[in-house]
């Protein structure tokens, strides 16, 4: 069972202390108070309540100076401020510094309950925020535990299995029976692959990314890149333009992840562009951001898609037909290029094409060791 | 290469199954055992000319108990260990979209599971033949 919330109040008025306790007592809070503004700092943090009611003007530390304390001990304590002086200026002092809402002398006891109320109220909702966020930071914790234990390991022992068993039949299957072993794999293969890109899709992980930053080039990534799409490409004989437009600089990065990024753009791009389709790259400095710029002509984006084609797992409608999609590359992509201080745009028409351009900040180079 | 024996420990018996089909297949002599501590006891028994080694066994990373034992032992140290394990993924958590390598073994190479009968017939050959490549060198 919750325990009654517990309130401290911080007056050098004793009158205001005992009138106010009397008021909230009946409410069924339990009450602590500080006869200034040290003392208060002291109690909060032997006592820690939900809910601190603070007098602007006080001898010794004055009540500004203890909501920064409080800010700096609990951010989730709920301040309010009680003032003699209801000025403006000082009530909005008051909240600029962190404090939930204000009390002014004199005030009604329904006033303050009421305001005791809200407040409570409010500290409870931040409590259970704060709560449902480690909650939700568990599960995809553990949905990444289960996706990649009790699905990919037994998804993999079969595929194991049936390697080894063509293997083992190999001399005496008719070529029609080994097909049928090969669909199988080939199948097996794209739910492993789904299963990867999933757990890809819940582990980038922002700050991880940063931790490997350094100098990286965007031509090398951009070939790099291509060079792992040319295969897809080719089979639907779509053409990659490049386009570099030197001094492009350099940008400060982790050329793995931004080469993943720029696949997840290129690979989508072959995917949604016909057959005989034009794929260009422009690469190029625009003030202090170098931008590439990803165009097709394929298939395009329809209104309807384009606010959401960033979300996890959104998979647009207007797909050409059998490209197997699990929905996750460009939200991935767009916490990669954010990771490095960088935006993604997109315009596009159906029907048209779609053009997808990064912003990335061009690494200042104070020590120009190279030239 | 029927002379060439080779050693699976894994503790997940479809797996062992499966990689050791491809590699009977091609000539080998294949044992296999499913746990560590068994593992660790043909290996000392002798006569294996390459290691095939799960990591993720029993209540968690056995396999890398395994490798370290294996290193600090001067009769088993050479022996060229593959590894082969789903593991990959899971470590690749901090490095997402770059392979990492473990690195647990001075002889070590990895493949992830499940892994493709070419692949692994090629690395387990290239790990032999740098083997006796070392081994005519060191003699």
């Amino acid at each position: 069972m919750k325990s009654a919330p517990k309130i401290l109040i911080i007056d050098d008025e004793e009158i205001v202390l005992d009138s106010c306790s009397h008021i909230l007592k009946g409410s069924g809070y339990q009450i602590v108070t500080a006869h200034d503004g040290m003392t208060g700092v002291e109690t909060m943090k032997q006592e820690n309540p939900d809910l601190i009611f603070v007098d602007l003007k006080m001898p010794g530390i004055s009540g500004l100076e203890v909501l920064a304390k409080i800010q700096e001990y609990d951010a989730t304590i709920v301040p309010i401020v009680i003032t003699g002086f209801a000025t403006v200026s000082s009530a909005v002092e008051a909240m600029k510094m962190g404090a939930y809402d204000f009390l002014p002398k004199p005030f009604t006891p329904d006033e303050m309950r009421l305001i005791a109320r809200r407040a409570i109220d409010k500290r409870n909702l931040v409590l259970e925020t704060i709560r449902l966020r480690k909650e939700k930071e568990l599960l995809r914790e553990q949905f990444a535990a289960i996706v990649s234990h009790e699905l990919k390991s037994p998804l993999g022992a079969v595929q194991q299995s049936l390697f080894g068993l063509s293997s083992d039949l190999a001399d005496s299957l008719s070529e029609e029976q080994k097909n049928k072993i090969l669909r199988l794999q080939s199948r097996i293969a794209d739910l492993i692959k789904l299963v990867n890109t999933w757990l890809r899709a819940i582990s980038v992980d922002i700050s991880t990314i940063r931790e490997n930053f350094g100098p990286t080039s965007i031509v090398d990534t951009i070939s790099k890149a291509i060079e792992s799409v040319q295969q897809h490409a080719v089979r639907k004989d779509i053409t990659i333009k490049t386009s570099i437009k030197e001094p492009l600089g350099i940008i400060n990065g982790n050329e793995v992840t931004l080469v993943e990024a720029l696949v997840n753009i290129i690979g989508n791009a072959v995917k949604y562009t016909q057959m005989g389709g034009l794929i260009t790259i422009v690469a190029q400095k625009y003030k202090d951001e170098i931008l590439v710029e990803i165009k097709d002509n394929g298939v395009g984006i329809s209104t309807d898609d384009l606010p959401h084609i960033f979300d996890d797992f959104y998979v647009g409608k207007a797909s050409s037909g059998d490209e197997r999609r699990s929905g996750v590359g460009l939200a991935i992509t767009k916490r990669i290029v954010e990771a490095h201080d960088g935006s993604i745009t997109v315009d596009s028409e159906v029907g048209r094409g779609s053009t997808f351009t990064l912003h990335l900040p061009v690494l200042k180079q104070e020590n120009k060791i190279n030239q | 290469m029927e002379n060439t024996k080779l050693l699976i420990i894994d503790d997940d018996p479809d797996y062992v199954d499966g990689i050791k089909s491809i590699l009977v297949k091609a000539k080998y002599h294949v044992d296999a055992a499913y746990n560590p501590k068994d593992g660790l006891a043909a290996l000392k028994s002798g006569g294996y000319d390459l290691l095939l080694l799960d990591i993720m066994m029993g209540r968690g990373a056995e396999g890398v108990m395994v490798a370290r034992k294996i290193n600090k032992d001067p009769k088993l140290r050479d022996i060229p260990v593959l590894i082969i394990t789903g593991i990959r993924e899971q470590m690749a958590f901090l490095f997402p979209g770059q392979p990492v390598h473990p690195h647990l073994l001075p002889t070590d190479a990895l493949l992830e599971k499940p892994v493709e009968p070419g692949v692994l017939l090629e690395k387990v050959e290239a790990l032999l033949k740098e083997a006796a490549g070392k081994k005519s060198k060191g003699a």
